[in-house]
């Protein structure tokens, strides 16, 4: 027997019990369906996580370094960096608590996701955090030589802070004391609530007129890296310095950390949480296809007499075993291709309702995968009941009433 | 000889006490071309004696040869080989498969002999047009009188053009004139080369036929030819 008769029988037995063959699918479509929003899902978060590293900045090693003698940790790990040929850039990135006012505006009374941050920083500040200048100037060293009261605004501090406004070469008072403004950053982060875009940029040398800042002396600084490769090499490199500086904590205390490793953390921790929901949609799967095993054995029984006179009137058991396999993957099969239709839908919302409307699809590899997938479990569960049908002895299948 | 059963032994539950010989030592020859009504009684063993001859059923003693081969030496895979291009079976009972219109019944052996889907139904076609059935192909059973099932189970049975053809009862649930027509289509199909087993219990019916093999009990109580007219 050819296998495209086979289908041609599985097409008609399943259309002839329709509301059985759903039931039987329901199942694979469910299990079908929450795998591939499953999937999407943790792919959607993902790719979030990459666009926020990205905009954050790759490549990047923060280090706080802060010693007992008083010198300048920044200054140290600076003079360090200049000796690595991978390290292309460094700069302080303390944050100041500071009150920031523009005529009648201040940010003491904004909400804290508005509030504008303001951060310490050197000419090579956007490079490190990965800006770049949309209107005016970026810092530039003699600022920071010469500790000229200016700064440079993100996109979205530029908005709170000015509105309508143009505030290149407007004051801000900060903690009182007057900053230029000589340039605005481009936006670079739109969506996230708590935004790389609310920084005002000041030299780290500037704090000399401001009470109570940190000059540098915290230490806290970022290490831009030529590329991903060199991060561990360049990591490892400061952490042994930093070491040998603070002699273990006796002499100050200091730590070097890319965002690779937290990355590399918050992936497995994914993979993790992937498993587990992996191995429920699994469950439901394996149920699913218990289900079939069971329905395509009424089947099976049902049919006995059929079985017999095609026994009967000449097939193999090879031929009745094909029949009913291919029955049961047919019905997996198809439970697979609605289970895909859903798993699309539930995607698409899941974009729309967990990630700000991410237009978010899964993969057309899941997408074969799960479509294989349950059509091999059809022929799995299948194969137990088919198998049986072969086996019945044609005499005693064509008394069976 | 097409056919030689030898010794054949058929044993339910053999040693128990429930033991039922169904064929007690049946020895029988049967040539190319012969018309054989096998008579007896209900229960006298001549269903189990067709199973047997069928290759439906193995005996559990004796040997059967079929056309010069020991049939106890085939794999099941050349048993229904032998099933699906040597004989054609008209069941008691018609067994048609009651999902499938009646030309979808036909073309089932040519199904298993793996007969291109254009060649069957032209095949399943002219054997129900033999049968007086062309119009009814679309037709299910459930649609249809007894004596058109029976005659879309000849229909089945011939389309493959079998050498043998074996018929169990095929009159039973039939009117007489119904049954006239079926018993008629046996010996048109005798008359054209092939060889016939009718099995009935009815002695008027076994009384048109070339040779009668009487059963009782599992055994041959009675075997003659005779003389007949077909017309």
């Amino acid at each position: 027997m050819k296998l495209g008769q086979a289908f041609k029988m599985a097409v008609k037995s399943i259309l002839a019990k329709k509301g059985r063959s759903f039931l039987t699918m329901l199942g694979i479509i469910i299990g079908i369906a929450s795998v591939m929003t499953i999937v999407a899902t943790v792919d959607g978060y993902n790719r979030k996580m990459m666009e926020a590293f990205e905009a954050q900045g790759t490549n990047k090693i923060t280090v706080s370094l802060s010693l007992n003698s008083g010198e300048s940790g920044f200054k140290k790990i600076y003079d360090y960096c200049m000796g690595i040929e991978e390290a292309i850039g460094v700069t302080p990135s303390a944050e100041m608590e500071g009150t920031i006012k523009y005529g009648a505006k201040t940010s003491d009374t904004m909400e804290w996701k508005d509030r504008p941050r303001v951060v310490l920083g050197s000419d090579q500040y956007s490079l490190c955090s990965s800006f770049t200048v949309a209107r005016g100037r970026d810092l530039c060293s003699l600022d920071i030589e010469k500790y000229r009261q200016v700064c440079v605004l993100g996109a979205r501090a530029a908005k709170t802070m000015f509105d309508y406004a143009d505030p290149l070469y407007q004051n801000l008072m900060i903690n009182g004391v007057p900053f230029q403004v000589v340039g605005v950053y481009a936006e670079k982060d739109a969506n996230s609530g708590y935004s790389m875009d609310s920084v005002v940029v000041l030299p780290y040398t500037a704090t000399r007129f401001l009470p109570n800042a940190d000059n540098g002396n915290s230490g806290e600084c970022v290490v831009k890296v030529r590329d991903s490769q060199s991060i561990n090499k360049v990591l490892t490199s400061l952490q042994a310095y930093i070491d040998s500086l603070t002699q273990n904590g006796e002499r100050g205390w200091g730590y070097a950390w890319s965002e690779q490793q937290w990355q590399e953390e918050s992936n497995s921790m994914l993979t993790m949480i992937s498993v587990v929901l992996g191995g429920i949609a699994g469950i439901s799967l394996l149920v699913g296809g218990i289900g079939i095993m069971n329905i395509m054995l009424v089947t099976v029984t049902e049919r006995t007499r059929e079985i017999g006179i095609r026994r009967a009137i000449g097939a193999e058991r090879s031929s009745i075993v094909t029949q009913f396999l291919v029955e049961s993957a047919m019905i997996c099969g198809v439970g697979g291709i609605i289970g895909i239709v859903i798993g699309y839908g539930g995607t698409n919302l899941a974009g729309k309702v967990l990630f700000e409307g991410m237009s978010l699809y899964p993969s057309p590899t899941i997408t074969l995968e799960a479509f294989a997938f349950s059509v091999s479990l059809g022929i799995l569960f299948g194969m137990y009941p088919a198998i049986k049908a072969s086996g019945l002895q044609p005499v005693v299948a064509l008394r069976s009433e | 000889m097409l056919i030689t059963l030898k010794d054949v032994y058929k044993i339910y539950g053999e040693g128990l006490e429930s033991e039922v010989r169904a064929l007690d030592g049946v020895s029988l020859d049967i040539d190319y071309g012969e018309f054989v009504a096998i008579a007896g009684q209900s229960g006298s063993g001549k269903s189990t004696m067709m199973n047997v001859l069928g290759c439906l059923d193995i005996p559990t003693y004796g040997d059967y040869f079929l056309a010069g081969k020991d049939v106890s030496e085939l794999s099941d895979k050349q048993l229904s080989h032998i099933r699906n291009k040597q004989i054609g079976f008209i069941f008691q009972g018609y067994n048609l498969i009651a999902s499938l219109n009646a030309v979808e019944n036909v073309e089932l052996p040519l199904i298993y002999q793996g007969v291109s889907p254009f060649d069957r139904r032209d095949m399943a076609m002219e054997a129900l047009e033999r049968v007086g059935l062309a119009g009814r192909a679309k037709h299910l059973p459930s649609e249809m009188s007894g004596g058109q099932q029976q005659r879309v189970a000849i229909a089945r049975a011939i389309a493959a053009h079998p050498p043998i053809i074996m018929a169990d009862e095929p009159t039973g649930a039939l009117d007489s004139k119904t049954g006239q027509e079926v018993l008629g289509f046996l010996q048109q199909l005798n008359r054209e080369g092939s060889t016939i087993l009718l099995i009935t219990h009815d002695n008027g019916i076994a009384a048109t036929a070339k040779r009668i093999v009487r059963l009782s009990d599992g055994r041959i109580i009675e075997d003659h030819a005779q003389e007949v007219d077909w017309t």
